[in-house]
């Protein structure tokens, strides 16, 4: 099979197209995951792929693998209990930032304290999509969506931070930058303990067009503009994008 | 065979480990915190203290589907918690077993008490509709053995399957003959093996989630159904002790049913063990009787279920609170009695 198109025998066809919107990112996050799965020639024999609830909470059911969809919150969880059952198994999480760091961010905290080895990639959005648009623990402070027309009021959450506490795995991409995407994605496959990668990745239906942006487009342009590849920080900064030591 | 004194809830274990259990995980609570304290330096069992009784139901799940057989223990609080992945565990089949030890509730009520007042809760705690297989033994003895039962139905239904306690029969020391029961292997491929999609959401098979077809997820709850009555079947259990001179039926379950063999002179006695579904037994003993009285540790929330089996009128003994005294359940047995006589016409 030619390289480019490799990725596809972990998707299941008949399931396509996704239920995500025109210019939406999770479908770039979706393929670069079957890039690194490629790359490191995982196959359905070692690799189970869990994921949570909302928009990026649908991916796992196209993988062509075994897949969980869990509870909304719980996939972190759950891969813990697949990994500690089956050690041989490769386990991926793929979900979103409401999913992982909201509802289910207790999970996270302790996930990272255990180090359980599992590969969590998190499509961080800033928003929830799904239910059309209301702030998410990671959107910006002052973001306009449909609960804080006027500005969400709240910090944040620094989920670089909290993986760091415990000394995990973390990486933050974005979708523009898709070899370091692919990259951060590949890395965190091969770490032996708890790995969290943070994809930034744009949603103009429910929250781009919000805060001022045209299209999905003129989105990843803005991801382009503002963030810098740095794979050498220990801690990234705000604007910095990289694989941290 | 020897026959060692252990304590309710070691009992559990004890059995859980001979029935191949492969993965506990949980988070302390009174009065179920010995069952994992007890599992903790046993080798062949993967065991985790999660961080909350949510993280415990979903590891379980989690291990569950990676080939091992999988159980939690908690109490109220606790099972109150893991409701919205238990149903979800229906939806995906997943076999396992949740041990839920009895607390006085609501909320954080009297921690150390038994009580019975979970009862609804573990037949329609989630969301939806399904229909889990319910096991309330009332001795250590019967925990033992029951807890078998518990994971051989769960294997079989390829579904979640509650086995009810309270602080009373946990935390009670008896004698118990460790038997080998025959245990039921799990027949679903581990993950890993195949390219199966196992989702909360509505969906025909393992291939993907269809969730604007009413048509499917009546399909859906209607396999559950009979699935369900199917595997329960196999587990018909209960106990009914016949009093020939006795006109009265006297229902109880669990710690409370200890005291009701204290009646058996002038009552007949009958005790479910398998609470839910339902025992359809019941409606042909029940037809024997003038009078059906039940006593619950709890406002009647099994009486409110049985009667929709019996279609006859039971008379409540309602305990809750966690103390059980035999003269009061007397006191209140023979007030039922006198009230019944005065609503009979006099004799001529």
């Amino acid at each position: 099979m030619e390289e480019t198109t490799r990725f596809k025998r972990f998707l299941k066809d008949k399931n396509l197209p996704t239920p995500w919107c025109p210019g939406c990112g999770n479908g770039i996050v979706l393929k670069s995951t079957c890039d690194a799965l490629d790359e490191l020639d995982f196959d359905v024999k070692n690799t189970v792929v869990v994921s949570g609830i909302g928009c990026a909470g649908r991916s796992a059911g196209f993988f062509n693998l075994d897949s969980v969809h869990t509870a909304h919150g719980r996939a972190i969880p759950m891969a813990e209990g697949i990994k500690m059952a089956n050690n041989d198994l490769n386990v991926v999480v793929l979900s979103g930032d409401g999913d992982l760091l909201g509802i289910g961010g207790n999970h996270l905290l302790h996930a990272t304290r255990r180090n359980t080895p599992i590969t969590v990639i998190c499509f961080a959005n800033e928003i929830y999509g799904m239910t059309g648009g209301q702030v998410s623990p990671t959107s910006k402070r002052g973001a306009k969506t449909v609960t804080t027309p006027g500005g969400s009021p709240d910090t944040p959450i620094d989920v670089q931070a909290i993986v760091k506490a415990h000394g995990c795995f973390y990486a933050r991409t974005t979708t523009f930058h898709l070899k370091h995407l692919k990259k951060s994605i590949v890395a965190g496959l091969r770490h032996p303990g708890f790995t969290f990668i943070d994809v930034i990745c744009q949603c103009i239906v429910n929250n781009g067009r919000r805060i001022g942006f045209k299209d999905g487009y003129d989105m990843l342009m803005y991801y382009k503009k503002t963030y810098k590849i740095n794979d050498q920080a220990r801690l990234l900064k705000e604007t910095e994008i990289g694989i941290t030591k | 065979m020897s026959k060692p004194l252990l304590q309710g809830n070691q009992a559990i274990v004890a059995a859980a480990e001979s029935a191949g259990l492969g993965f506990f995980a949980g988070y302390p609570i009174t009065p179920a915190s010995e069952i994992l304290l007890e599992l903790v330096d046993r080798k062949q069992i993967k065991v985790v203290q999660m961080e909350d009784e949510i993280a415990s139901i979903n590891a379980v799940i989690g291990a569950s589907l990676a080939g091992r057989k999988a159980m939690t223990a908690t109490s109220g609080p606790g099972f109150s918690l893991m409701q919205e992945s238990i149903g979800h565990a229906h939806m995906m089949e997943v076999p396992l077993v949740i041990v839920n030890v009895q607390r006085v509730g609501p909320g954080t009520g009297m921690p150390t008490f038994p009580a019975q007042g979970d009862i609804m809760q573990s037949r329609y705690g989630s969301h939806g509709d399904y229909c889990p297989i319910v096991f309330y033994p009332n001795s250590v003895e019967e925990l033992y053995r029951h807890t078998f039962s518990a994971f051989n139905a769960a294997e079989e239904s390829s579904s979640p399957v509650i086995l009810l306690s309270d602080g009373f029969i946990s935390h009670l020391y008896e004698t118990v003959e460790l038997k080998k029961y025959p245990t039921v292997n799990r027949s679903k491929l581990p993950l890993g093996l195949g390219k199966r999609h196992f989702t909360g959401l509505t969906h025909r098979d393992y291939s993907r989630p269809i969730t604007s077809d009413p048509e499917v997820h009546r399909a859906l709850l209607k396999r559950f159904e009979k699935k369900c009555e199917t595997v329960a079947k196999k587990y018909n259990f209960y106990e009914y002790i016949e009093n020939k001179d006795a006109d009265t039926l006297l229902i109880s379950y669990g710690a409370l049913s200890r005291a009701a063999y204290e009646f058996k002179d002038e009552y007949s006695l009958f005790r479910p063990i398998r609470i839910f579904p339902l025992i359809k037994d019941l409606q042909d003993i029940a037809d024997r009787y003038e009078n059906i009285i039940i006593m619950e540790m709890n406002l009647g929330q099994y009486r409110n279920q049985l009667e929709s089996v019996v279609h006859q009128h039971m008379d409540l003994i309602s305990l809750p609170g966690g103390n059980i005294d035999l003269e009061e359940i007397r006191t209140k047995l023979d007030a039922i009695k006198a009230r019944r006589r005065k609503r009979l016409p006099a004799a001529k």
